[in-house]
């Protein structure tokens, strides 16, 4: 199982790596939603601290559904898909690998963005370095779960992209909702009990998301 | 592994979709050795019976076995290669590149090696490193055999496998499906085409409205007959 996990990763970010049709469309609008975010945040420092962290979640979102709604089209191609069905792996290593690929995506997505959002705010980065490096890691991994099976559905129906937004929206806005509210605390250097119990909300997702993908994925991906 | 004497056998097998049926309790039992041909017309449930052979397709009732044991079995898969209509290549990934992942994904010893052993057999070794969409129809089918048989299986199932392929190539691949059969290969086919089928094939099985019409030991008269009833269906 584990080496099948890594060669398909393997596989799919070598495919990535010579294509560049993703990661790149991801990163430049991301760029540009928070641009435009900052054009428009005309406030106070204080008030920039209350919703930098909305803003930043909803930039994370919208961008990173470009790649993760990718990460299964680009299998349909050719009848790929297929030959990836009749290898003898089971239905979880395959969901592990491409939440794997989708979460790289996501923290590369991160790496540019945070830093950026923080600029443009005029908050100080470094001073909260460390709560956002574990509120990335905890945000992510339930992102890329539901994106993922969504993504393989979604796919095999043919509705790529559209579909794809409507449905792991509402199923993801607690979640979005758990890291904006993580990130207003950290910036506004509150991490006490509050912020500590959204973290948990946070692994709680992960756990009940990834756990859902396992379940869920053999039957996501039938014809 | 041989459980049962019979490559694949199906035991009422049907499928349905929401508006048609599209297989009705197909009873077939295929053993090794043989090449059998799928026949039938446009719509008659040959690439949907390819696909629940190839455990591709979930059956809406009925089962599938290999080898007498059940398609669910995900290491049972490493006895099925299958070669479809689409290449089934990954655009981004060299012809070489496709082989080796295959056998990656198979556990093959050293699949560098063997990814290179096929190369050459299917006399494709100077352009290993080209892309699919650089190569022609006929040369991606190569490698889709190729990777088809990487991993050594016991049954190997082909859709239409002679489409778009020239004179050449058409006579190469009968002599290789012949090869393949003797050395005993179960490999079960689909195509329009009844000349091919009375060529090639030892067993032709005709579907007709979902339904297995005929199954028979056929000589070319037989074949024949059948391919047109299957142009009629």
């Amino acid at each position: 199982m584990t080496a099948h996990y890594w060669w398909i990763i393997h596989k799919d970010l070598v495919s990535e790596f010579r294509a560049r049709r993703v990661w790149p469309a991801m990163l430049l609008l991301g760029i540009v939603v928070a641009l435009v975010f900052s054009m428009q945040m005309d406030l106070l420092p204080h008030q920039k601290q209350r919703i930098v962290g909305g803003l930043l979640w909803l930039a994370v979102f919208f961008a990173g559904m470009t790649a993760v709604d990718r990460s299964f089209a680009a299998e349909h191609e050719d009848g790929c898909w297929q030959g990836l069905k009749m290898l003898p792996l089971s239905t979880s290593t395959l969901f592990l690998a491409k939440l794997t690929v989708n979460l790289l995506a996501l923290w590369a997505l991160q790496i540019l963005l945070v830093p950026l959002f923080f600029g443009l705010s005029e908050l100080p980065l470094l001073a909260h370095a460390r709560e956002m490096l574990l509120i990335s890691a905890l945000a992510s991994p339930g992102m890329a779960a539901v994106g993922s099976l969504v993504s393989a559905l979604a796919a095999g129906s043919g509705r790529s992209g559209s579909l794809l937004v409507l449905v792991v929206l509402p199923l993801l806005i607690p979640l979005v909702l758990a890291a904006a509210e993580c990130t207003r605390l950290a910036v506004q250097g509150q991490i006490d009990g509050t912020w500590w119990r959204w973290i948990q909300l946070l692994g709680a997702f992960d756990i009940i998301f990834v756990t859902a993908g396992l379940l869920l994925f053999e039957y996501a991906i039938e014809d | 592994m041989n459980d049962s004497e019979f490559a694949i056998e199906t035991h009422g097998l049907s499928k349905e979709y929401a508006d048609r049926v599209v297989l009705r309790q197909i009873d077939l039992a295929l053993a090794g050795s043989q090449i059998v041909c799928l026949m039938g017309g446009n719509g008659a449930g040959k690439t949907t019976l390819l696909g629940c052979l190839a455990s591709l397709v979930r059956p809406t009732a009925g089962e599938v076995r290999w080898f007498g044991r059940p398609t669910a079995i995900p290491s049972a898969r490493r006895w099925i290669g299958m070669v479809a209509h689409e290449s089934r290549l990954y655009p981004q990934l060299t012809l070489r590149e496709n082989l080796v992942f295959s056998g990656r994904m198979y556990g093959i010893d050293q699949p560098l090696a063997a990814a290179n052993r096929w190369l050459a057999e299917v006399h494709m070794s100077e352009h290993a490193n080209r892309f699919p969409m650089h190569v022609s129809r006929g040369m991606r089918q190569r490698i889709a055999l190729a990777r088809g048989l990487l991993h050594e299986p016991r049954i190997l199932l082909l859709d239409e496998p002679f489409a778009g392929l020239d004179d050449a190539g058409t006579i190469w691949l009968t002599q290789r499906l012949r090869g393949l059969r003797d050395a005993g290969l179960l490999i079960c086919l689909t195509t329009h085409d009844a000349a091919k089928a009375t060529e090639l094939t030892d067993r032709t099985c005709v579907l007709r409205y979902g339904r297995l019409c005929q199954v028979s030991q056929c000589d070319e008269a037989d074949a024949m007959q059948q391919g047109r009833q299957a142009r009629v269906a």
